[in-house]
Parts: C-alpha cells; sequence; structure tokens
C-alpha cells in the first residue's frame, strides 16, 4: 500500500502511513522518539561504544598506560597467541565449559525437581520457597568465603561430616581434580532458588484442565510429567538454559573469591584469566581478543541452543 | 586628562603588585590526590596525620588521600589512568616500575632529590627503586624474607635451634607435622602462602638465592633457575611433600594460629603476630636466616621496595614531589622522617632510608626486627624487568601445581623456563603489553 502524501505550501511530499494527522498526536510521536531515543543512545554510548572499543584494541597491542593514539597495530596477532601459543587459555576454556555444563545440567533437573515439588500442596510451601531463594539474594564473594571453610580438609564442616560416615577426608578446593566441581556445587546452591521460582512460574501457567482430563483418561503422574508438564514448560527450560549458559560461561566472582583459579589453574576460568591478562599482565589487547572469542562461543552456543529448542516445539 | 598624582599611585600600586606576584602565584590552591595500599583504619588516621601537618603548613594545598586494597591497587592505578582520573602521587611496588616507566605514567625526580635518595637509603633500596639507571622514587619500606619458626613447636618436636641446611629443614618439617586421629593435620612443619604470586615466589627466589642459584641471568635475556640449583630449590619442596614435613591443606596463613612450624616470610607480617593471641611474638616467634641448600656456601635472601613517585600527567608535579620529599626528610638532626615514623611505629615495617634507620636503632633491634634490618645487608633485591610480573605468575602456577602433586621438578623446569624465556623475548621485541 502506497503511504499517504501530504501537501504543504503546494508541494506534494511523502509521509509515513503511521503519521497522525492532528497535530497533539504528531507531538505525542515526536515526545515519543525522544524517549527512545535516550536509552539508545545510552546503548550506544556505554554498551556498543565499548564493544566496539575493545574489538578494536584487541587488534593491538596496549598496557592501558600508553595513550590510545599510541598503541601498536598487531592485526590477528592476539588471536594468533590465544589459540595457538597459549597455554592458559585452553585449559580456562575447558574448565569453563565444564562449569558450565555442569551447573547448566544441575540447575535444570534439580530446579525442576524443586520447582514440582513446591508446586504441591506440602505443608509450609511459601517458607520452602524462601529458603530455597534466600541464596541468591546473597554476595557470591560471601558465599565463596563462607563455602572456602566448609570445605576446609583439616577443620571444615563437609569433611567431619564424612569422618563421621568414616569415609576419608577430601581436599575439595585444595585438590586440582575436585576444585572444579565444589565450584560448580556452590554456584547451584546459589542459583537454583532463582530457576526454581521460574519453574514454578510456568507450572502455574500449565492450565489444570489439562491435567484432569489425563486423570480421566487414566494417566499415571509420571505420564502427565512426561506427555503434559514438559512439553509445556519447554519455553520456560530455554529460558533457563539460555540465560545460565550465557552466565555459567562469564563466571568471575565465585571463582574470584575462593580459588583464584588455583590449585595449579585447575579452576581458572575464561573471564578469570581475561581480568589477570589485562590487569595484572597489563596485556589489555590480548584480553580483548579473548573477551571476543568468549563473545563469539556465547552467540554460537546460544544460536544453537534457540534453534534446537524451536526446531523441537514446531516440530 | 589624569592629573599626575593618581598615575603616580596607580604605577606604585602595579609595581607592588608586580613584586607580589610570585607570592601570590604561591598562594593559589593546589589540590593532590595521593594514593597508598595502606586501608587499615589505624593507618588511615596516622596517614591523615602527616597530610594534616603538611597542609597545615601549606594553607594553599589541599590533599585528598585515596586508599584501596593491596590486591586493587595495579587495577586501580591503570584504569585511573585510562579514565584520566590519575593520582598525583602514588605509592608502588618496585617490581611495577618497568611497565609504568615504559609507558611513561611516571614522572622523572627531580635530580637534587635522586642525588639525595642516592646517598640517603640503604644500597639495596637504591637498587629497588632504579630501572633503566634511574631512579623513579623515593624508597619506602624495604622487605626482606627470613625463616621464621615456632619455637614452642620446634621444641616439642625435640629441636632447640632452626634448620640451617636444607636437609636439617625437611628433617625438622616432618617431626614437627601431627594429625590426629580421623587423619586431620593439626600442625605442619613448613607451610607455604598459596594463591597469591609473591607468596609462592618470593620464598622461592630466597631458596634459591641461598642455594648459590640466580632468577635471571646477568643480561636478563633469560631465566637461570632451570639448573641444579633450581631443580634443588624444587626438589626440596618435593621433599618436604614426601616426607609430610609440609602439608598444603594447612595455608602459610594460620603461622599465628600456631599450627605452622616453619614458614618462609617477610618482616611486614610482624604487626600481624604481634596481634596474635595465639602465639606469643615475644618468646615462641623466632627468625632465622633461610637455611643454605646443597649448591650454596652461605644464606642469602630476596628483598623487595616500595616508593612514592609523582604520575607523569600530574599539573602539580612539582608540589607532589615537595610533600614527597618533605615525608621523607628528617625532622632534624638525628630526628626521623614523618614517613620513617610511620613505617617503624604504625606499620612495623623497615624504612629504607638511613637516618630513619639509625633514628630507630632500637626499635629496628626487637628479635624480630633485627634480622631483617640484618638482611637488607646482603639481600639481593626482586629483579626490576618488563615481563617479571607475568613470570611470577607463571611460577606461582606451576609451583602450586608441584604442591599438589600435578607436576615433579623437572618437568616443572621443563615447561616454565622456555615459558618465561618467551615473555622475556616478547618484552625485548617491545611487544609487552
Amino acid at each position: 500500500m502506497r503511504p499517504p502524501n501530504v501537501s504543504i505550501n503546494g508541494q506534494a511530499r511523502w509521509r509515513p502511513a503511521s503519521w497522525p494527522s492532528s497535530g497533539l498526536m504528531r507531538r505525542r510521536m515526536i515526545w515519543g522518539y525522544v524517549f527512545i531515543a535516550i536509552p539508545i543512545l545510552w546503548l550506544l554510548v556505554f554498551s556498543l561504544g565499548p564493544i566496539l572499543f575493545s574489538g578494536w584494541v584487541s587488534l593491538h597491542r596496549w598496557d592501558m598506560i600508553t595513550p590510545v593514539a599510541q598503541m601498536p597495530y598487531t592485526g590477528l596477532e592476539n588471536y594468533d597467541y590465544i589459540f595457538t601459543r597459549d597455554n592458559v587459555f585452553p585449559k580456562a576454556l575447558g574448565n569453563t565449559f565444564l562449569f558450565a555444563i555442569g551447573g547448566v545440567t544441575t540447575n535444570v533437573i534439580l530446579g525442576l525437581a524443586f520447582a514440582l515439588l513446591l508446586n504441591t500442596k506440602i505443608r509450609g510451601r511459601t517458607l520452602w520457597r524462601v529458603l530455597y531463594f534466600l541464596p541468591v539474594i546473597t554476595a557470591p564473594l560471601a558465599l565463596g568465603v563462607i563455602f572456602a571453610f566448609m570445605f576446609n580438609r583439616n577443620y571444615g564442616v563437609i569433611n567431619n561430616l564424612l569422618v563421621a560416615l568414616n569415609l576419608p577426608r577430601q581436599g575439595f578446593l585444595n585438590d586440582p581434580n575436585q576444585a572444579m566441581f565444589v565450584l560448580i556445587a556452590i554456584a547451584v546452591y546459589q542459583y537454583v532458588g532463582y530457576y526454581i521460582v521460574i519453574y514454578l512460574a510456568g507450572l502455574q501457567d500449565i492450565p489444570q484442565d489439562y491435567y484432569d482430563a489425563a486423570r480421566v483418561d487414566g494417566a499415571s503422574y509420571w505420564q502427565e510429567l512426561w506427555y503434559i508438564t514438559l512439553p509445556l514448560l519447554r519455553p520456560v527450560m530455554l529460558f533457563i538454559i539460555v540465560t545460565n549458559t550465557i552466565g555459567a560461561l562469564q563466571v568471575f566472582d565465585l571463582v574470584f573469591a575462593t580459588t583464584g583459579g588455583a590449585p595449579a589453574n585447575s579452576t581458572m576460568t575464561v573471564v578469570l584469566y581475561m581480568y589477570n591478562t589485562a590487569f595484572k599482565y597489563s596485556r589489555m589487547g590480548r584480553a580483548s581478543a579473548m573477551a571476543f572469542v568468549l563473545f563469539g562461543i556465547i552467540l554460537l552456543i546460544t544460536i544453537v541452543q534457540l534453534r534446537l529448542f524451536r526446531d523441537r516445539t514446531t516440530a | 586628562m589624569l592629573s599626575k598624582r593618581p598615575v603616580a599611585v596607580l604605577l606604585i600600586l602595579a609595581v607592588l603588585l608586580a613584586g607580589l606576584a610570585p607570592g601570590v602565584m604561591a598562594q593559589e590552591p593546589i589540590k593532590l590526590t595521593v594514593l597508598t595500599h595502606w586501608g587499615e583504619e589505624r593507618l588511615l588516621v596516622a596517614q591523615q596525620a602527616m597530610i594534616d601537618e603538611y597542609v597545615a603548613a601549606h594553607p594553599n594545598v589541599s590533599i585528598e588521600l585515596q586508599t584501596v586494597p593491596f590486591e586493587e591497587l595495579l587495577t586501580r592505578i591503570v584504569t585511573s589512568r585510562t579514565a584520566g582520573t590519575s593520582p598525583d602521587i602514588y605509592h608502588i611496588y618496585n617490581l611495577w616500575l618497568p611497565e609504568f616507566t615504559n609507558g611513561g605514567l611516571l614522572a622523572p625526580m627531580p635530580e637534587d632529590l635522586a642525588a639525595w635518595v642516592s646517598e640517603n637509603a640503604a644500597a639495596t633500596s637504591v637498587v629497588g627503586v632504579t630501572y633503566n639507571d634511574q631512579l623513579w622514587g623515593v624508597p619506602t619500606e624495604v622487605n626482606t624474607y627470613l625463616l621464621l619458626y615456632n619455637k614452642r613447636l620446634l621444641a616439642e618436636a625435640g629441636y632447640s635451634e632452626p634448620p640451617k641446611t636444607f636437609e636439617e629443614l625437611v628433617e625438622i618439617a616432618s617431626a614437627i607435622t601431627k594429625k590426629d586421629e580421623t587423619g586431620a593435620t593439626t600442625q605442619t612443619g613448613f607451610a607455604a602462602i598459596t594463591g597469591w604470586d609473591s607468596g609462592v615466589v618470593h620464598p622461592f627466589m630466597a631458596l634459591l638465592f641461598s642455594n648459590g642459584g640466580e632468577y635471571f641471568n646477568e643480561d636478563f635475556t633469560e631465566v637461570a633457575f632451570g639448573n641444579q640449583a633450581g631443580l634443588e630449590v624444587f626438589q626440596l619442596y618435593q621433599d618436604l611433600l614426601d616426607s609430610g614435613g609440609m602439608d598444603t591443606s594447612i595455608s602459610g596463613w594460620d603461622f599465628p594460629n600456631g599450627t605452622v612450624g616453619m614458614i618462609i616470610m617477610a618482616n611486614w607480617w610482624r604487626a600481624t603476630l604481634r596481634a596474635s593471641e595465639n602465639i606469643d611474638y615475644e618468646t615462641e616467634v623466632g627468625v632465622a636466616p633461610i637455611p643454605v641448600g646443597p649448591s650454596g656456601t652461605e644464606s642469602s635472601t630476596l628483598a623487595y621496595n616500595w616508593l612514592w613517585s609523582v604520575d607523569a600527567n600530574s599539573p602539580n608535579q612539582e608540589a607532589a614531589w615537595d610533600f614527597v620529599k618533605w615525608m621523607n626528610m628528617p625532622r632534624g638532626e638525628g630526628e626521623p622522617s614523618p614517613m620513617g615514623n610511620f613505617l617503624v611505629n604504625e606499620l612495623g615495617a623497615i624504612p629504607s632510608l638511613l637516618p630513619d634507620q639509625a633514628a630507630f636503632a632500637e626499635d629496628l633491634g626487637d628479635h624480630f626486627l633485627a634480622p631483617f634490618v640484618a638482611s637488607t645487608a646482603y639481600a639481593r633485591q626482586e629483579p626490576v624487568i618488563g615481563g617479571s610480573q607475568e613470570i611470577k605468575s607463571l611460577l606461582q602456577v606451576e609451583i602450586e601445581s608441584l604442591f599438589t602433586g600435578m607436576t615433579d621438578p623437572q618437568s616443572l623446569i621443563d615447561y616454565v623456563v622456555p615459558e618465561a624465556n618467551a615473555i622475556l623475548e616478547e618484552f625485548r621485541a617491545g611487544a609487552g603489553g
């Protein structure tokens, strides 16, 4: 459909189809654009700007002390280094994937299990919900310190419990083979409450009629779960998996507070290594390249996740 | 037309104003910002008292004190530089000098002050604040590493003297370590501070120097601990672990709790040890030279320095250096400087400046500090070259790998040496950053 034309001073001018005819509506529309412009400008200056700058820095060598105009251009050297010569980056990437896969899988399963439980008419349901949500509002740094004490080999409560059960003491955060799994456990403890709330919202959106109809047909609890609950929770699961994966791949504060990447880089994650590279070794160019690589990985994984779920939903 | 009298009055006024101009200029308000890592309440009060005293004598100057924890100091300096909000005066760790000076962050020191420091600072501290044959600031605290031992734990294990050799260190450490019936380690003979590069690498360097080894070669083009002397130090750690003399589940930070027999640590820990309720500073804390290794002939150790320096972008460099100078100059003949007073009485540190060391001879002669002060005569400065920090972190991770059984002494050397040399090569080629 052609846009309507208006004549101003005898000259025909194009105007958008949605352009309001009254002065009041036009003023409102202009103000609408003004209000939209503010967040867009904010986004450009404080989000897109730094991203583009970071991309530019990743093609240079920069110690953050030398003026920006004097950064030596190095092309793709930083990317070449982290992929071919850096021994820590692949390890950090592997650790990050382990953390993400372990954390997301546990959160998805455990969150669903607790949500199903809390969606029933158990006694003290509200209290349980509050208790599960409390760790979410606790600072990760504080949690990290508390858990470091709890997992201490000699006086930690977890090891004392193992001894009481006639099991040997474990190194946990001191043991390179166990430290990352302890971090996953801490992260799950902290965030599972948040995912329970999301799952609960999804569960309460499922009409009761479906369950009533299934029961009339003689469906068991597990059949209801498999054929009604899980398929209808798919969008919620997609949200949880995507947001949790993105967050897990960017984990920093928990690792920084508990292990700092030790022992022997067994808990070194990409963002922590990026931080060390930038602020400890003053290699901002290389750290920016890592940031872009991580960005690419997160983007790719998110696209794959969205496609997988969309395909299944539409199938 | 103006009469002659007003013109004459105006001329006189103009001359008077011109004559006063330098004075007026001198009274222009100047604001200085000072960044340190001394953030404890007690230390803040002492620093502010120094500032207040200076400001009272210089009414046109106001000084804002900023403090951040040590772990955040480097980040703060670098980010504030990027943001254009750099402080005028920094208190920095000398290992950062290569990056700071190569990047043009630090202002050159006034020649007269540099000459005064050269004459009045301990020789090791002059080396510590020098980079590329130039002094970059006034040295403040000098720290060395020695063997701290718990006299009570040693006595309970049947030893009255601290170890003098690597062999004795392993023997005494394994005699001290105890476990309870559940397998929990209740005390360890020797401990290290892990998760912190200096906590791991500084003791290693002290042991290396005491074993006749070198950290870098003479022209700083390669690391030099990949030889027999270095291997023996890594083997010492392995022997301590194998003999049970070192249990990494107890941290070196637990020494003040009375559960660690021996640790290699710096003198700045004095205030913590004095405040500890679990170990008696006067009767239980012993200090001894670093044990000598099989390839060494005499005990040696590592020293590192802190210094006051001024930002090259500061619009008030002259005033900034004046404040630094005032803080560090003796108040009078035989008297300490304000900074010396702060370092000794508030921080429990060893001042680098000889007039302060002389003024506090009695305080620095206590059973804990005296061996550290004596060690400044033979201690070797942590080498200040580009890439040092990165090599330090690399070495830290690998020594921690040794502690956790993920590598062995020879594999550690085989991995670290080429990696460290590559970092040095990169910085030499101007490719740091």
